[in-house]
């Protein structure tokens, strides 16, 4: 079974969020792998264990090459090789140009399956796998906790509210990774040695016009104020005043 | 003004309260269409707050399917040349939202605070930024649950859909209810979240969840304990879990690190309990604690 998992480079959780005259300053952001593709990685990986064939990682970013080692990363899980698209003027939060241009770019690769996370910690549209799907005319099932692939049909556990569906279906498929999935490996010494000369291709594309609406004003929610602690005797008496302000000040119960 | 579509969802008999808190979003934006997919929701669907709603009642369409959702949805966009197409940001409407968006070849909004005509607002880095846009030309939006109050239950008129829906491979083979009677976290008016400080699964199933079900609270947590297999990650709160915007969060034993206060720092109101008076968590709460949660739950649930 060959495999595409598209993997989005995302801003640091750390990365310092500043907006200066309504714009968001992403000049010194330092990029990581999404975490939920780590674990389209791994069941790919898991996959390809059990079945053979390929595992390609797919991701487009822009010409800032500082990403190339933690990408590469992903190969040390077990991946055989990846394509990084490469696009001047990039952005995260363009799903239906970014899902044009990945679709485009996997309709040269030959799979069967193809595997992300669920959403990006970045913007968190959990758009672009749906729309690839769209695009390569495939189903798609999203938000899946487990994955199991059966002799041409995979069987997925997606999680809804107050449960799970499990969705079957005939491959060609897209599946969107949720975290429950399954335990990322650590990737042993020489698998990270190996990992150094896998397949690691930049391929330049055309940023492309899309009807993807424009972020007109970015803002930092107003700040919360740190609010009142609660003085008292002993902790019955904390509590009494806790509740006493949640009813009475605060209303909410 | 433009045509509004609101594509609803049913829960049994009922229609879904965040479908009705769309539809009286979509009721400040233009003339609105609503549109209400499955099998034998007719007396659901039509509670649905909207002058027209469409009916796609079908027993292929029993369970969410976003290829042939998607099908049925854009035939409806084109055939009444809807320009804003608006759905609740559920585990269905964030799926179908976008596929119906690539399908139209148009943008799409997740998870919008705000929807109007002066704009959306949506939130990025788990509402550490919110993001506002005054997008032209045709539009799909996810609305955040809560966001708005809802619209009253009330028929309009209906109409059975009668166009073409689309071959899909996928196939519903179970529904399974976890947890069923729990409250769901994205949905609760209050959250009590319990992390590290409670020192084990056994404290948090005793304590949290206890706690939780006597306040009719939903029970969070922080990534921490997931990641220690105390509770599953349908549990988690924060930047890699589910954003929630409760009346109250109750954090008990969490100290408050940047990726959890992304998910919970738009709740209304934030109390915490935490034995270390400098924990960041107090920075946002409203009301803190400086004590040891294990002299004080008890006494906390007995007030419930
Ligand atoms: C990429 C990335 C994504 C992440 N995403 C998330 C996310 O989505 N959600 C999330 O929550 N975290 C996330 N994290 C992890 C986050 O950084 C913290 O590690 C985590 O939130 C800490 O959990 P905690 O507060 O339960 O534990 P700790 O930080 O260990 O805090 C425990 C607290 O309990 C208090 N305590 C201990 N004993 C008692 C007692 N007896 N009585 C009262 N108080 C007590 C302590 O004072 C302390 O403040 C992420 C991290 C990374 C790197």
């Amino acid at each position: 079974m060959n495999i595409a998992v598209l993997i989005k480079m995302v801003p640091d959780t750390e990365s310092k969020l500043e907006v200066n005259d309504g714009a968001l300053n992403d000049q010194n952001f330092k990029y990581m792998v999404n975490p939920y593709d780590e674990f389209a990685v791994e069941q790919a990986v898991q996959f390809k264990e059990a079945e053979g064939g390929k595992v390609t990682l797919l991701s487009l970013f822009s010409e800032n090459n500082s990403i190339d080692t933690d990408l590469r990363k992903m190969l040390a899980i077990g991946a055989d090789e990846i394509v990084v698209l490469r696009q001047e003027g990039y952005r995260g939060d363009k799903p239906l140009a970014n899902a044009k241009t990945l679709s485009d770019a996997i309709k040269e690769l030959d799979v069967d399956l193809v595997l992300c996370g669920i959403q990006g910690i970045d913007y968190y549209q959990s758009a672009t796998g749906t729309m690839v799907a769209q695009m390569l005319g495939i189903p798609n099932i999203s938000g899946v906790t487990n994955l199991e692939y059966n002799s041409g049909t995979l069987k997925a556990k997606r999680q809804i509210e107050g449960g799970l569906q499990t969705v079957e279906t005939s491959t060609p498929a897209l599946i969107s990774c949720q975290k429950d999935m399954n335990k990322v490996r650590f990737p042993a010494l020489k698998d990270i040695m190996m990992s150094k000369r896998k397949p690691f291709e930049n391929k330049k594309v055309d940023s492309i016009d899309s009807n993807d609406p424009i972020t007109s004003e970015s803002s930092l929610p107003p700040a919360r104020d740190g609010g009142e602690m609660i003085d008292g005797e002993n902790a019955e008496d904390k509590v009494k005043k806790l509740i006493e302000k949640l009813k009475m000040e605060a209303k909410v119960i | 003004m433009s045509n509004v579509l609101v594509i609803g969802e049913t829960d049994g008999s009922e229609i879904k309260g965040i479908s009705q808190q769309v539809a009286s979003v979509a009721a400040g934006m233009g003339e609105v269409t609503g549109l209400v997919i499955g099998s034998g929701i007719s007396e659901a669907g039509m509670k649905l707050s909207v002058a027209k709603i469409i009916m796609a009642d079908d027993t292929s369409l029993e369970n969410y399917d976003p290829v042939k959702y998607a099908s049925i949805a854009s035939h409806i966009v084109k055939e009444h040349n809807i320009e804003t197409i608006l759905l609740g940001a559920t585990s269905m409407g964030k799926d179908l939202g976008p596929r119906l968006a690539a399908e139209l070849n148009c943008g799409y909004l997740g998870d919008c605070l705000e929807a109007g005509s002066e704009g959306f607002v949506r939130p990025n880095f788990a509402g550490k930024v919110l993001a506002k846009s005054n997008p032209t030309g045709t539009i799909v939006a996810t609305i955040r649950n809560n966001a708005y109050p809802a619209g009253e239950a009330w028929s309009g008129s209906v109409e059975n859909y009668s166009g073409e829906i689309a071959e899909s491979t996928l196939k519903t083979t179970d529904i399974e209810n976890v947890g069923s009677g729990t409250v769901e976290l994205t949905e609760a008016a209050i959250v009590v979240s319990g992390g590290r400080g409670l020192e084990n699964a056994e404290n948090y199933d005793s304590m949290i969840r206890p706690l939780a079900e006597s306040m009719g609270a939903a029970a969070g947590a922080s990534r921490a304990i997931v990641d220690a297999g105390w509770v599953p990650h349908s549990h988690q709160v924060g930047q890699t879990g589910k954003t929630v915007a409760p009346e109250l969060y109750l954090a008990i034993g969490i100290s408050g690190a940047i990726q959890h206060l992304g998910g919970m720092s738009g709740s209304k109101c934030i109390a915490a309990i935490n034995k270390d008076p400098d924990a960041p968590i107090f920075k946002v709460a409203d009301y803190g604690i400086v004590g040891d949660l294990f002299e004080i739950l008890p006494i906390l649930k007995s007030k419930f």
